[in-house]
Order: C-alpha cells, then structure tokens, then sequence
C-alpha cells in the first residue's frame, strides 16, 4: 500500500474540488485531489454550460443573481480562454406572461446586472434565427463557458503547485481518532491502495457527497435532481436565448464551440439512480417542442447527443422537502454539525459560482489549519489565460499551418498554445477532423492533463465531439494512445471499445434521422470492419 | 425513350442486377447517388459467417441449406441455395474478366484480419487477403511483419500484431513490427501526415517509387517471410504491383483492411463498373430520385432531381438497391421508418426505443440494422396500402429479414439478391 503524508484530502474533482484545490495551494497548503472518475464527468461537465449573468434567478433569488454577476465579471478575467462574450437576449412568448419582463427588469436592476430592454427588430438582428413573433426582448451579459476547460485549467494549476491528483480513484474508507480526521484509504481502478495521511478532509463530491458522509458515519441527504439537456448539429444562435418566464424546462439555448444546446428539465430521481443517466423518451419531446418554440429553426438541424446531470442539492436538517431546498451554496463544518473535526462539505451552487465555493471553503479550512494567507483566486489568472492576445495575432505566429487549426488550438487551451504547436509537422496533423484537434494536442493531453482513457481525453480536447461523434478519430485516438505511453497496444483497443460505448449512451436517445445514419456507419466500421466486439469476446473467454 | 430496366443504387446489389440485365442484352441504366458502401467494407464477400448465438459459421453452404427453410422473411430464404450459389459464381467470374481474383475456401469460409486485430470469417477474398500460399505461412508459423507507412493515421500494427498473438490461429506465428518511410524525392505540397489511403495508393501506382519502397519494406521486415500492410498497395492495377514487390523482397504481401476509403472495397466497385460498362450498361452518377409515378400498381416512371434539373425516367422494370439508412434508402424519422421513393410497406418497429439496444457492442446487434422494405418471396414490394408492384424488385440492403453484420451476411444478400431480381426480370421479359 502506498502512502502519502498531506494537509487536506479533497473528494471530488469537479470545478469545486479543483478550484479548492487551486485555491488551498495558493495559500501554501499541501492537498490531495481523489476523482473517482475523471475531472469534470460529473455535474461539472454535465450542464449548458452557460455563463450565467444571474437574470435566470433575478426575481426569486438576489443572493444568486448576486453571486453570478459577481463571478461573472471575475471569470471573465481570470479565465477568458474557456469562455465565450456571446451576449444573451431575455425574449418574452405570445403564450409567456407579459408583466415577468418588466418583474425580470426590475430585479436584475436590483441585483445590478446590466439588462436593457432592446427593440424587437434590433433582437431579431441580433440573433436572425430567433422566432419574430416574441413580444418583448432585453439583453444581458450571458455568455458561455466550457466546464470541462475550466476545471482542467483549475487542476493544471494546482497541479504545477504541487497537488497530487489521483484520478480514476475511489476513497474506500475514511481513517477517524479520538472525533478527528486523520485520513484516507483510497483505491484505484488497477486496485492498488494508497493511504493518505492528513489533517483535513473536504467533501466536494457532489451529489456523491451523501456516499463520502456515511464513509464517515454522518448522514447528509441529498435530494438528487436530474437535468436533461439536447445537443443540436448546428450553432443556430450566436446569442444565448432565455425564455423570459419564471424558471422551467426548455427555457435556454446555449451556443458552444459547433454546436448549440437546448436546456434543461429538473427531475427528482430516487438516489440509487444517479449513476444511471437515463434519459426519457418525453424529456426529449419537451425540449425539442420549447427550443423550436424559441428557434423555429431547430426543427430542421440534427440531433446530436442528449445527457443529463444531476444537481447535488443537498437537505442541512435532514428533513427537508426536497422543492424547497436551496440551489444556494451550502458549506458545512461537521465539526460543528456532526461533532467531526477535520470535515467540511461543500454542496449546492453551481458551475458559475465554483470559484466563491472554493474560496469560501478554502477560508474555512485555512482557518482551522491556522494558515493566515488570504484568498487570491479572483485576481490570478488560470493557466492559459495568463496574458491577454488577440487570437489573431497568435495565429499570425504559426505561419503555415493552416489558421483553423491554430485558432481552434488556441481556443481551447490559450496561452498554452505554445506548450502544444511545437516540433515536428506531424504535431499539426489533424486526427479529429470535426474539432480540429491534432496530435500535438494530444500528446499534450495525454502527458500534461492527466488523462487516463479516451473519454478523458474527449473531456480535455473535444475529440470525437463533432457531428460524426468519433467514427474516425476514435481508432486514430487509441493508435496515438499507446503511442505516447498512455496504454498498452490491447489496453488502447479496450479503451476504443469504452469510448464507443460511452458515445452512445448520448446518441441512443436522439437515434432518428441523421443520427441513425451515421450510426449505422459507425457500428460498420467498428464492427463490421473491425469486428471490435469479437476481440473482446475473445477475451472475455479466456478471462 | 423507355428501358428495360431502370436499377436506383449503383452498390454492390445494383452492379451486380445492372450487369446480369446489361449482359442479357436488356437496356439497363443504373442511378446512383454517390459512392456506395464498397467504399469502407473489408472488400471480402461475407457470406453467412456467424449463427445466431454468435458463433463462428465453417461452411456457410451448409448452414444456409438448414436455415434457409427455418428463416421465412430471410432474403437468403426467398433467393434459394441454387440462385445464391450460381450468383456467386456469375460474380466471380465477372470480376476476374475485370482482372480481380476472388479466392475462397472451397466450400469453408477462410479469415480475414482486422485492423484492430479481429479475425473474422469470410468467403471471398482478394488474394492480397485469402490465398493457399498465405495460409501455408499461418499454419507454418513464421515470422509476420506487421509494416505501416510511417505517419500513416489511419493504421496502428502494434494493435494488429498485439490481438493477434492471443487468438489461436497465430499461436506460432512471431510477429515484429516496423516502419517504411516515403521515397524521399517525393515532394508533396501536403502534409504527409495526413495521408490518407488513396494518397498512398497514387504513391504505389508509380511505377518508379517501387524499387525504393520494396528497399524499404526488405529493410523494416527483416528475415520475415511475410508482410502485411495496411490496404493501399495500388488501386488499379494492385496486382501487378504486388507481383513486383513480393519478387523484388522476396516476401509474401498480405493486406489489412482499414479506415475508409478502403482500397480493397474500391478496386471491386471500379471491376464491377467497368464491366457494367463493358456489357454496355449506362450509368447516372450523383443524381438523387425525388418522386416515382405509379399507375394501376405498376411503376411507370421516376423523377430524378439534382437541384436545378430534373428529368423523368421511364422504363418497363425496376430495381431499387437504394441501400439502407446511410445511404438513404430507408429514412427514420422521430418515431417512423420510411422507404422515401416509392413509400413502400416497411418492416420496423414504431416505438424508436425499440430501435436500438441500451449497449453499442450488443451481442444482439440492433434492431434497426435488419429494418427494411417488406418484399413477397419475388422481392416485390407492396405499396403502403398492401398493394404489390409487379415491375419493381427490391434488392440488397434496402430489404428486410436480415442484420448484415449480425450474421455476416451483407455482401452475399447484396449479391444473391441483385442476381435474382435480374433474373425475375429477364424471364418476365421472356413471356
């Protein structure tokens, strides 16, 4: 069994855990990042991914608007490559209840967000495909940004202070003396053990939290709530389109990267169905019914994926009815709760308040550890958004190389761009041909960000993200992965079966018109030619 | 004018309808869309190479004798073991007029290797792939080296080499791997890297590169007496080529299928459509059928459209080899499938989750994959309204009753089926 001597262990590598993670080296505090998973494969990378202005929560909930127009501002700074300024549009339906405008109005005045009432012909040049029978329409500063380049760039940073991250591990068994923490054992997926020695334990698994809690012996419920969301082919909106009505499903399109969203429903589901991501037949119906009522135009484009995540709300006294629970943050001393020193959950909140969690969490471990040095997380940028270029005078840098693959390079990783586009042509090759994703970027990946499979390599480089979802690049990705020294050669065959297996768990449920098509093409490939399931077979076997 | 024979779907199935019609002295056009699935298939013919539980089928004639009377809706069942034998037969033959040889197993199905390392069972192979000198070297176990093209992205040997040690066919066989780099006075305005198989192809059909690549081949194979490639040695005239580089190494050359576009698949669709041409066929490429007139239940005519132009065509028979869903002779929409040239009675499920199954890599493939056009044992289709249309015939993939990759069976349904309908059409002609 190995061991690690550390501070604190943080539980949960979503963009709460690795902004902790950030946010406590910062101030000089050893820590331990366990994932069990990948960064980022929860509800991290598993939401619209919009940059909330906090108008959505403007009529019900100025703490929220608050804290998102706040984060927003700091995010825009600190890390500007994993976001996009699209501007977002509040636009009000025939069938919407008029007087919500001039409600939502009023409270993002109130919450000092800067929404303004535009003309309806001036929303329609905005974003041309929008529905031109709305009523009223107002701007605010929306925009999007990408979860999973969020929390990579949280845990590179960490990471290049000194954080051990231990992906694709599982704590197995919280260590307690005398009503104090003193560590953790922790398995990976291999099966090899690590205990790890520490003074604090934070609890950022999410809506997993409840499993980390009864390691520890406490009781936290969790109202787990599910929502769905629907991928389309196309970027048919520039703008983000909200509904201007109170919250509800099918009331946001997203643009991101290629494509565009359709968001979200909210579905309690029992707790033993969180690691299921089952998708209903009706909350596709729901959405493609809203978003077309928004954008007419959505009837016509392809349906690319659907997936779900599941909001970890979590109930303080134990006994609460789970409508009226708190999306709000909630950090919990156990000591104080529980009579457990050295435990602190963070729950609730959202993508876009990630940073003030971490921040607020961080605070409350310093003080117990006596550690003095103040937060600084809203003013150091992450990596790759370290100085401010313009994307055009990056690109001029790499002459020959075709500008496309440049941009799309520096677009998601920045600054980091020069860590990736160097050396030899066959660095510039593309092996994702949607995503323009290249090799260079994926020895990147493969060495740098702690990537262990293909799906984590799609979370750090979007490849296999396009339209055609991987029928190509999946089988180059694997070849490169045991190229770089990630896997075996039959280890990056297993991890390519995974990959298309993990792909149509998104793609089963949208399975219709050109969707099936390039389905059926892939299972050709992949079977039909390749005849991937009989190695496995095989194996299977023998094993 | 009118024709004989009007097939929709220049694929496997319509090339093989078009050519039997062409030969027959019918006048025979065929309309195609685009490029067909010969483009990223193995370039085998499988016939019948797994049962239902999923193992591996030895003689596919023998199976198909037990089960063709079992399988009712099977369009094996509705061809009949003579028509399926004798297509074979008219297939090989016209191909190898076309200077493609097509080996089998005799009455066994041979393998063939994947590039992951798969071995799978088929029954007519090209001889880079399938030849009783390559089998020997299988059984002796030599030593196999598994080459790329250096900077190749669309092949990986240490995968082939890596799953084929663990099947038992390769028990004995060593295998090494290794690397053969581009001649390097090719100057190319491309990124070399990102080659794709047809680049590498145009590299092999000039006729000066090949001393140099079979230095490189010798060098990087060693004392192997066998080299495989990923498939790109050449497209036209690819046995010719690999005459000369197995005399000028010594060594035996055998061919990996790979990503598309696959050469092997290529050098059968340029075989099957020059001899098309040969039998005096004519041949519409990139045109797409928008609409079909019927009368009295019998197809008088369709209309092709290709943006600005349309034309109607007429003819006393027709063939549709319109492919499934990828190429666009089934169309599934929300929670409908439907054949959209003549709205023919299709067989597949109403309710879309009833389409697919909760895994990719299902043991039982998915249930889409053998939805189609309903057909009676003359593979005539009926009209939405349960009408049949007599001077239609339904062939290859667009038919129902079968999963071609389930059962390993798409290249022989395409074929059998293509040939029988020709022949329906020939002896009504007769009458």
């Amino acid at each position: 069994m190995g061991r690690i001597e550390t501070d604190v262990i943080i539980i949960g590598g979503g963009a709460t855990g690795a902004g902790i993670a950030r946010d406590l080296s910062m101030r000089g505090v050893k820590c331990v990042l366990v994932e069990k998973n990948d960064i980022a494969s929860g509800a991290t990378g598993r939401n619209h991914g919009l940059l909330h202005s906090g108008a959505r929560y403007a009529v019900k909930d100025h703490e929220s608007a608050q804290e998102c127009i706040s984060e927003n501002r700091i995010l825009r700074k600190i890390a500007w490559h994993c976001i996009e300024d699209t501007g977002g549009l509040f636009v009000t339906l025939p069938e919407d209840d008029p007087s919500y405008h001039s409600q939502l109005l009023e409270g993002c005045k109130y919450a000092g967000i800067p929404a303004k009432e535009i003309s309806i012909r001036k929303a329609l040049q905005l974003e041309p495909n929008l529905n031109p029978g709305i009523l009223s329409a107002m701007t605010v500063p929306d925009g999007t940004i990408d979860p999973f380049r969020l929390t990579a760039s949280n845990m590179l940073d960490a990471k290049e202070r000194g954080v051990v991250i231990l992906t694709h591990t599982r704590v197995t068994s919280i260590l307690k003396s005398n009503g104090r923490i003193t560590g953790a054992i922790c398995t990976s997926k291999d099966g090899g053990e690590t205990e790890i020695h520490a003074r604090m334990i934070v609890n950022a698994a999410g809506v997993w939290g409840q499993e980390v809690c009864s390691l520890a012996e406490i009781k936290l419920p969790m109202f787990p709530s599910k929502g769905s969301m629907l991928i389309i082919d196309y970027r048919v909106n520039g703008v983000v389109i909200n509904r201007c009505r109170p919250p509800a499903d099918g009331d946001i399109i997203v643009p991101g990267d290629t494509v565009s969203l359709i968001g979200t429903t909210s579905r309690e589901i029992p707790y033993d169905k969180i690691d299921d991501y089952t998708i209903d037949d009706d909350e596709i119906d729901v959405l493609l019914s809203d978003g077309e009522k928004l954008i007419p135009n959505v009837k016509n484009t392809r349906a690319l994926r659907a997936y779900c995540g599941v909001r970890p709300l979590v109930a303080v006294s134990g006994e609460m009815d789970g409508r009226n629970i708190s999306r709000g943050i909630v950090l919990i001393d156990h000591k104080e709760r529980d009579g457990l020193e050295g435990l602190v959950t963070i729950s609730g909140g959202k993508l876009m308040t990630y940073r003030l969690m971490a921040e607020k969490t961080s605070d409350l471990v310093c003080r117990k550890l006596g550690v003095k040095k103040k937060c600084s997380t809203h003013k150091v940028p992450l990596p790759g958004s370290e100085s401010r270029f313009s994307s055009g005078r990056t690109v001029k840098k790499f002459s020959g190389i075709p500008d496309s693959v440049v941009g799309s390079t520096f677009y998601r990783h920045g600054q980091r761009l020069r860590n990736i586009m160097t050396g030899e042509k066959k660095n510039y090759r593309l092996i994702c041909e949607c995503e323009m994703v290249t090799e260079g970027e994926i020895e990147y990946a493969i060495k740098k960000l702690e990537v262990k499979d293909l799906v984590d390599l799609r979370r750090r480089t979007r490849i296999g993200m396009g339209p055609c979802q991987g029928e190509l690049c999946a089988y180059r990705g694997a070849g490169l992965f045991h190229e770089y020294g990630g896997t075996t050669p039959e280890g990056s065959v297993d991890l390519l079966y995974d990959f298309l297996e993990e792909r149509w768990k998104g793609i089963r449920p949208v399975l219709w018109g050109d969707g099936l098509r390039e389905s059926e093409f892939t299972y050709w490939i992949y079977q039909g030619l390749f005849g991937l399931s009989h190695i496995n077979d095989n194996k299977k076997k023998k094993g | 004018m009118v024709y004989d024979c009007v097939i929709i779907g220049g694929g496997l199935a319509g090339l093989t309808c078009g050519i039997k019609c062409a030969e027959e002295g019918l006048r025979t056009v065929v309309i195609s869309g685009g490029m067909n699935s010969l483009h990223f298939s193995s370039g085998s013919i499988d016939l019948a190479g797994f049962t239902d539980n999923g193992s591996i089928i030895k003689k596919p004639f023998d199976y198909l004798k037990k089960t063709a009377s079992g399988k009712k809706g099977h369009p094996y069942a509705k061809a009949g073991l003579p028509a399926i034998k004798k297509s074979l037969d008219f297939f090989i033959s016209r191909l190898s007029e076309e200077g493609i040889t097509l080996n089998n197993n005799g009455d066994y199905n041979h393998f063939h290797v994947t590039a992951p390392g798969a071995v799978k069972p088929t029954y007519l192979s090209q001889e880079s792939v399938y030849s009783p000198a390559g089998k020997d070297i299988i059984k002796s176990g030599g030593k196999i080296a598994v080459l790329n093209f250096k900077g190749f992205r669309d092949y990986y040997p240490e995968q082939t080499a890596a799953n084929l040690k663990k099947h038992p066919l390769f028990k004995n066989t060593e295998f090494i791997m290794g690397d053969i780099s581009l001649p390097y006075y090719l100057h190319t305005e491309k990124n070399l890297h990102e080659f794709r198989s047809t680049d590498i192809a145009r590299i092999f059909e000039t006729e000066r590169y090949l001393p140099r690549i079979a230095d490189e081949i010798a060098k990087a194979a060693g004392d192997a007496g066998a080299v495989s490639l990923p498939a790109f040695i050449g497209i036209s005239n690819y046995r010719e080529i690999r005459r000369k580089l197995e005399s000028m190494t010594g060594k035996f050359i055998y061919e990996i299928p790979t990503l598309p576009p696959s050469i092997l698949g290529l050098r059968i669709d340029s075989a099957l459509k020059n001899c098309f041409f040969s039998k005096g066929g004519e041949y519409i490429a990139g045109e797409k059928i928008v609409s079909a007139s019927t009368n009295k239940g019998t197809v008088e005519s369709i209309m092709t459209g290709n943006r600005s132009t349309s034309s109607e065509i007429k003819s006393r028979y027709f063939v549709l080899a319109s492919g499934s869903f990828f190429s666009g002779g089934l169309q599934a929409g929300v929670s409908e499938i439907k054949e959209p040239i003549f709205n023919l009675k299709v067989q597949g499920d109403k309710k879309r989750s009833k389409w697919y199954s909760h895994d990719f890599f299902d043991r039982k493939s998915h249930p889409f994959l053998s939805f189609g056009v309903e057909t009676d044992r003359n593979f005539n289709p009926c009209s939405e309204e349960g009408k049949t249309i007599k001077n239609l015939f339904c062939a290859g993939s667009v038919l129902s009753g079968y999963d071609p990759v389930k059962e390993g069976s798409g290249g022989g349904v395409a074929i059998s089926t293509g040939y029988k309908c020709a022949e329906r059409i020939i002896r009504e002609l007769e009458k």
